[in-house]
């Protein structure tokens, strides 16, 4: 997994490469917005860390204007929490955001939840702790155990291990696993998550699906 | 009772016009003296002055009153643009960074009112920009050296570095929440445009994004939402709120415990935790207070409620406690009556 890390502070940048390199990213370093683009354009990354202040430019111009050349997952880092950044830096088009200070294990806990979202180079089985999801193949396992699973079962585990370590509220949940067609009654999810909940367990892989009563579900991401 | 410009206006052209036909009647009657000076003798001066109030002051009070009631009309209407461009500045009040008088149609001799007050508006809203903007400079300068702080204690490890790692979070939070008293000082000052939000769906954001840190202090966030309403808000200073009164119940919860995220009935907002719950003067004190001073100051936790009612405020709405149920509530108006 190749990283490029665009902050412009030097000391800030070499502890944050060298923090996730132990975590077993390979990291490269850019200054500015210019450094970044020719990085970009040099080589393959699987994901960005980009910092919002930077001293060629605004980071968030900078991710809406190139929005479609992009086509890694973004993670912005942010020296303002609730400045409207959250929202502004989604809606430019990064896929997550974190607000400085934040700990290396936080930082590589996020990027793997990134490298676990749909629609980028995907590894083809996701791995969190023992539990493997192979997404071609829909068969899942927790360490040499098989778990099997219907359909709906696997979507569901796959959605949750995608975002491992967030709620995902049932809204999401329903709209992910069912057409508009569909007739979906309210207990449905609650039957899936159930079902799924005691495969896992029998597995051996113990409490991860956890109920976030009047929202939704979320599986533990037991990296963190 | 502050005098008006019509009626000053009316006023003097009212004596203006009443001199103006006492001089005529002086006037006809000297001229009329002259002339008539052969009749005189026939008629006599009582005649001559009949001739005088036939011709003259006659014609002058039936004039009068349409006259009083041109002027009205004439004074009236000049004044217009003013009532009108208060209207305008009435009906925008309060909600529009950005707004200036429209001078056009302006008469001349208010042109220099209406610049006079377009340029102190652009000098309240340079200012609220200038201190978002100097805000969010200070935590970007300040961020940057925690965040490196953060990362060479993660270095070195052990507890003790666990600890100042702590603390240094604690440090970024009570920026954070300078940083959003700066915004909401300055959306006093010059307002930016409230949008329409759902209430339950940005407390749900607020409590998916919390209940995973809950779960890793082994405390549980419930949301419950009993009604969804609409309201109109600034997303993320509300959201703001929502977040420090979910942080405050979770501090005041303890290990096992569970918050309570309730949304309705109406446009409220309810916390409820497993502390002790706050008296209304508790909180009344908690609002008013400087962080420091504050007896019941933990850990930095003074700090938010201050700012979670100012945010409130700003809102049009109200921070309210229920200390039977261990509640605190925001109230918010419904957009179609809210003032703000």
């Amino acid at each position: 997994m190749r990283v490029l890390i665009v902050e412009d502070n030097a000391r800030l940048a070499g502890l944050f490469a060298r923090g996730i390199a132990e975590k077993g990213f390979a990291v490269d370093r850019a200054g500015n917005l210019a450094h970044a683009e020719q990085a970009l354009r040099t080589a393959t990354y699987d994901a960005m860390i980009l910092d919002l202040g930077l001293p060629d430019g605004d980071g968030l111009a900078w991710l809406r204007a190139n929005a479609n050349m992009l086509d890694l997952p973004i993670l912005v880092m942010t020296a303002r929490d609730a400045l409207g950044d959250r929202v502004a830096g989604l809606d430019a088009g990064a896929d997550d955001y974190l607000v400085k200070p934040v700990d290396i294990a936080e930082l590589a806990a996020r990027l793997r939840a990134l490298l676990r979202r749909p629609g980028y180079r995907n590894a083809p089985v996701m791995r969190i702790g023992d539990l493997q999801f192979d997404t071609a193949g829909r068969t899942a396992r927790n360490g040499e155990r098989d778990i099997e699973l219907t359909r709906r079962e696997a979507d569901l585990l796959e959605l949750l291990m995608r975002r491992a370590g967030t709620v995902v509220n049932k809204t999401a949940i329903t709209e992910a696993l069912y057409s508009f067609e569909d007739p979906v009654t309210p207990n449905a999810i609650e039957a899936i998550v159930s079902r799924l909940r005691h495969r896992l367990l029998a597995a051996g892989a113990g409490e991860v699906l956890i109920t976030i009563r009047g929202t939704g579900y979320m599986l533990r991401d037991q990296a963190r | 009772m502050r005098e008006a410009v019509s009626d000053r206006l009316t006023r003097g052209l009212t004596i203006v016009g009443l001199t103006g036909g006492l001089a005529l009647i002086a006037f006809v009657s000297l001229d009329v003296d002259v002339l008539l000076e052969q009749q005189s003798a026939q008629v006599g001066w009582r005649g001559e002055w009949l001739e005088i109030a036939e011709h003259v002051v006659l014609p002058l009070i039936l004039l009068m009153l349409p006259m009083y009631l041109g002027i009205r009309l004439v004074v009236r209407r000049s004044l217009e643009p003013l009532s009108a461009s208060a209207r305008h500045i009435d009906a925008v009040k309060g909600t529009e960074r950005g707004f200036r008088l429209d001078t056009t149609g302006f008469p001349a001799e208010l042109l220099p009112f209406a610049d006079a007050i377009n340029n102190l508006l652009g000098r309240l809203d340079d200012v609220a920009h200038r201190r978002e903007t100097a805000a969010a400079e200070a935590a970007h300068e300040l961020k940057t050296p925690l965040a490196i702080l953060m990362l060479e204690l993660d270095r070195l490890g052990g507890p003790d570095a666990a600890r100042l790692k702590g603390d240094v979070k604690e440090m970024s939070r009570l920026l954070d929440q300078m940083l959003l008293t700066a915004q909401v000082d300055a959306h006093a000052t010059a307002p930016v445009p409230l949008e329409m939000v759902s209430l339950a769906e940005l407390a749900e954001d607020v409590v998916i994004w919390l209940a995973p840190i809950a779960l890793e202090q082994g405390k549980e966030i419930v949301f419950d939402r009993i009604e969804s309403g609409m309201v109109m808000a600034r997303r993320e200073l509300l959201r703001a709120a929502m977040r420090n009164l979910v942080e405050n119940g979770l501090r005041a919860t303890p290990t096992k415990g569970t918050v309570f995220v309730l949304v309705g009935p109406g446009r409220q907002f309810r916390v409820r935790d497993e502390g002790p719950g706050l008296t209304a003067e508790q909180l009344d004190r908690r609002v008013r207070r400087l962080p420091r001073s504050d007896p019941d100051h933990v850990g930095g936790a003074g700090m938010g409620l201050s700012i979670v009612s100012r945010i409130i405020t700003v809102h049009g709405g109200s921070l309210q406690t229920i200390p039977k149920q261990r509640e605190i509530v925001l109230v918010l108006p419904d957009p179609g009556t809210s003032e703000v």
